[in-house]
């Protein structure tokens, strides 16, 4: 029987796993997260370090803004890290490589062609709004939604009810231009 | 003698992202007959798993083939 045929890799390599087995796995993967650092899992708080790194190698001074004032995280974050001593620039380029690991163990991966500039002004304006919201929102849908909630922070919830709101306005916006 | 003609409808979904190929195959299945097959062609892994789950929930037949790497073909009986 070749490894492909084998029930094993059918159900856990390629097949995709019940939404349910990956909501336990997640929450005792932020369990350990938070039990090692301190801090509960995020993604795009990174994502700001990067743009200022960047920033500030080309000339730009970034330590001036307030968000990454002084003796704050995110200032000392800027200041005194790099893209591989900052924890949670290792964690998204992990999530990257074990995404593509997966693909490539189920055989599915692919290089997908782009098919209407549409599509590349929805990922455009749609990755400036969501950039954008995450930082006002003190997160996007990992580190306000899923860490705020799972914290019984306030935040979470508010954050929750306004993803609702912001889905709807998406779906028609998609349906209106996408389809 | 009367025929029914049945026939089959070919969805291109390649390249589209959710929900995009679940809302496709939505607005595509509501214009066919009864017995009609429509073959929804997609390469996005949650479409793979949205499109059947919507379908069968619906009550039609539904059959997946992996036609590539990351390519499936989702065959889709309408029943009602």
């Amino acid at each position: 029987m070749k490894l492909t045929e084998t029930n094993f890799y059918q159900k856990i390599v390629r097949d995709p796993w019940p939404y349910v087995t990956g909501a336990v796995l997640l929450a005792i993967l932020n369990i350990a997260l938070f039990t090692a650092t301190g801090n509960p899992w995020g993604v795009t708080t990174p994502f700001s370090y990067w743009g200022a790194w960047i920033w500030k190698a080309i000339g730009g001074h970034p330590e001036s803004w307030g968000y990454f004032a002084e003796g704050t995280a995110h200032g000392k974050a800027l200041m005194q890290q790099t893209f591989l001593t900052n924890g949670g620039s290792i964690m998204n380029l992990g999530i990257v490589i074990g995404a593509l690991f997966a693909t490539l163990a189920a055989s599915q991966f692919k290089i997908k062609k782009i098919k209407n500039i549409r599509q590349v002004i929805a990922a455009v304006l749609g990755g400036l709004a969501m950039g954008y919201g995450a930082r006002i929102a003190f997160g996007c849908n990992v580190g306000a939604f899923f860490s705020g909630v799972a914290s019984f922070s306030l935040h979470g919830w508010i954050y929750t009810i306004f993803i609702f709101v912001g889905a709807w306005i998406g779906s028609k916006l998609l349906v209106k231009y996408l389809m | 003698m009367e025929v029914s003609l049945l026939a089959d409808y070919r969805l291109d979904c390649m390249g589209e992202a959710c929900p995009v190929p679940l809302l496709k195959t939505q607005k595509k299945l509501s214009g066919l007959n009864i017995g009609d097959v429509l073959i929804v062609e997609i390469d996005h892994s949650c479409a793979m798993k949205n499109v059947p789950e919507w379908a069968r929930k619906e009550g039609h037949n539904v059959d997946i083939e992996e036609t590539g790497d990351g390519e499936w073909e989702i065959y889709i009986e309408k029943t009602k």
